[in-house]
């Protein structure tokens, strides 16, 4: 395979000839080296990209007195109005940046423990037989290593997060601030605007994993997605971003959604009208006979029993939100939890609303 | 061949002449052992600005869907339509049109073994460091999210349902350097 691979190499151009002589004269060298038998070659991982970006600082808005201009439009109301979204300004920056006034830099991933692209084995993840590509954040480490996610002071040893908070041994942080102010214009109706922050965010421990399908011939995939901020504030303002309303604050607000997982993978498609599908399928039903009445592993075939067992208790297939405290304006609502919960199916399609 | 393979070529026949000619001092070179070797690396580094323009005006294929900028009834930006499924619909990026200027993208070898809060000298290892340009003009840049019936807008039975558009134009501040390094244990 090696051999024909060189071969092809070599006949498609005359560097050949060039690598050729190059080879013979590296000749005195060759005895130095050894050689790699195959099975020391299949043990060789194929290894990924690590990502981090260093005093990174993202921002870009609508100013048109200085010809910045920033939107997304073609969107429709349901009454069939346009709706144009007029960025204002989003940025992504160091913590403590006061809801975007004074921007700083920021770390994004640790060199130990970067953004990755990689791909997979996957019989390591439980896809079987198949290579699956892998978009990641940092990953969660050890409780006793890590920081706590959502501490903008956080020490070492606090949690299972590995971006660090700013600190005076680390100015820069490896947990930004992000925001998104926008105004939003329905038809010929007086703009909204809305602004959204959130401060010292992170997503470690999130992913993107893309493979594809035999028996659907589809492209499938799994999305894991933890967000965690001390702040995530929201509030609307006058269009000219003068005197606004009550602020819907949460604090210490956690989020883990799991879209998918390797026994319902997320299939995206796109139908012959045109519109966009995505489907989490159902998990299949058990055969007739292999769960006992009683539903004990006793009565029930011990391979199915155990396949539902780790279906329904593995927690990795669960999305969890949590609201450490709730207020709009001055009051308090409290804190809210939404813990376990499970996609047994799940299909989102898009339709045409202009007739 | 390509002009650029037949420059490559030249020079080394250029190279292998000149080393048939410094045949006579070898002697007084000594040989650099294989340990001085991996010691060395590259110091260089690249230095680039410029802009990137896509379908300015209009790309090349004119047609009854494609054609020049000025004229309103065509769509002048380039189509970029992949399918997710066997004989499925088509996932579009539409009417990708604007300019992107920037200047002082760099691009580095860079020893890590100090900084990054205690992580650099854990890491102790060489990256590529991408210097981000700290400022990138948008010029009229839009795109399309769209999905299609058929790859091509001129295939039979088209229909395109757009599902949103972005424009964007002026100064986008982009700062910091993008670091790459390979992950994992081969």
């Amino acid at each position: 395979m090696q051999a024909s691979l060189l071969g092809r190499l070599l006949g498609r151009s005359c560097v050949g000839g060039l690598v050729a002589s190059l080879l013979l004269s590296s000749w005195s060298a060759y005895a130095e080296l050894q050689g790699l038998t195959e099975s020391e070659l299949s043990e060789v991982d194929g290894a990924g990209i690590g990502l981090v970006l260093e005093n990174f600082k993202f921002a870009h808005g609508t100013d048109v007195d200085n010809g910045q201009i920033f939107k997304i439009g073609g969107l429709k109301s349901t009454d069939g109005r346009d709706v144009e979204i007029v960025v204002n300004k989003l940025y992504v920056a160091g913590a403590n940046s006061n809801y975007g006034e004074t921007l700083g830099p920021v770390n994004l991933g640790r060199l130990v423990n970067p953004f990755k692209i990689d791909v997979l084995d996957g019989n390591d993840i439980g896809v079987p037989n198949k290579a699956v590509l892998e978009f990641a954040a940092p990953e969660m480490v050890d409780a006793a290593l890590g920081y706590d996610c959502l501490s903008a002071g956080a020490v070492a040893g606090s949690g299972s997060c590995a971006s660090r908070p700013a600190s005076a041994e680390l100015p820069n942080g490896e947990r930004p601030d992000i925001g998104l102010q926008m105004n939003l214009v329905v038809g010929e109706d007086p703009s909204a605007n809305i602004n959204i922050h959130a401060q010292s965010a992170v997503i470690d421990g999130s992913y993107l994993r893309l493979w594809g399908d035999n028996a659907r011939k589809q492209m499938v995939a799994q999305f894991k997605l933890n967000f965690y901020t001390p702040e995530l504030s929201i509030n609307a303002c006058k269009p000219d971003g003068s005197g606004c309303g009550s602020k819907i604050l949460m604090q210490n607000f956690a989020l883990e959604l799991a879209l998918g997982n390797e026994l319902q993978p997320m299939f995206f498609d796109v139908d012959g009208n045109g519109h966009f599908i995505l489907e989490i399928a159902a998990i299949p039903t058990p055969q007739a006979g292999t769960i006992g009445s009683d539903g004990l592993r006793s009565s029930s075939d011990g391979a199915a029993w155990d396949f539902y067992e780790d279906y329904y208790s593995n927690s990795e297939y669960r999305s969890n939100l949590t609201i450490g405290n709730l207020s709009v304006g001055d009051r308090d609502f409290g804190s809210a939890r939404v813990e376990g919960m499970l996609i047994q199916h799940l299909k989102i399609e898009t339709r045409d609303l202009a007739p | 061949m390509t002009r650029f393979l037949r420059t490559v070529i030249g020079h080394a026949m250029a190279l292998s002449a000149g080393l048939v000619l410094v045949s006579g001092v070898h002697a007084e070179m000594s040989r650099l052992e294989d340990g001085d070797l991996a010691s060395v690396s590259g110091q260089g580094g690249i230095y680039l600005s410029g802009d990137v323009s896509i379908n300015e005006l209009g790309g090349p294929v004119q047609n009854s869907y494609f054609g020049s900028c000025s004229d309103t009834a065509k769509k002048c930006g380039a189509r970029l339509a992949y399918q997710l499924k066997e004989n499925g619909g088509w996932m579009v990026l539409d009417d990708i049109r604007g300019k992107f200027s920037f200047e002082g993208l760099t691009l580095k070898v860079r020893d890590i073994d100090s900084g990054f809060g205690g992580d650099g000298e854990l890491f102790n290892r060489d990256v590529l460091e991408i210097g981000l340009p700290n400022i990138v003009r948008f010029d009229s840049v839009e795109f399309k999210v769209a999905t299609s019936s058929t790859a091509r807008p001129t295939d039979p039975g088209f229909q395109q349902t757009d599902i949103f558009s972005i424009q964007m134009q002026g100064d986008v501040m982009l700062e910091g350097n993008l670091l790459v390094f390979p992950t994992g244990s081969p």
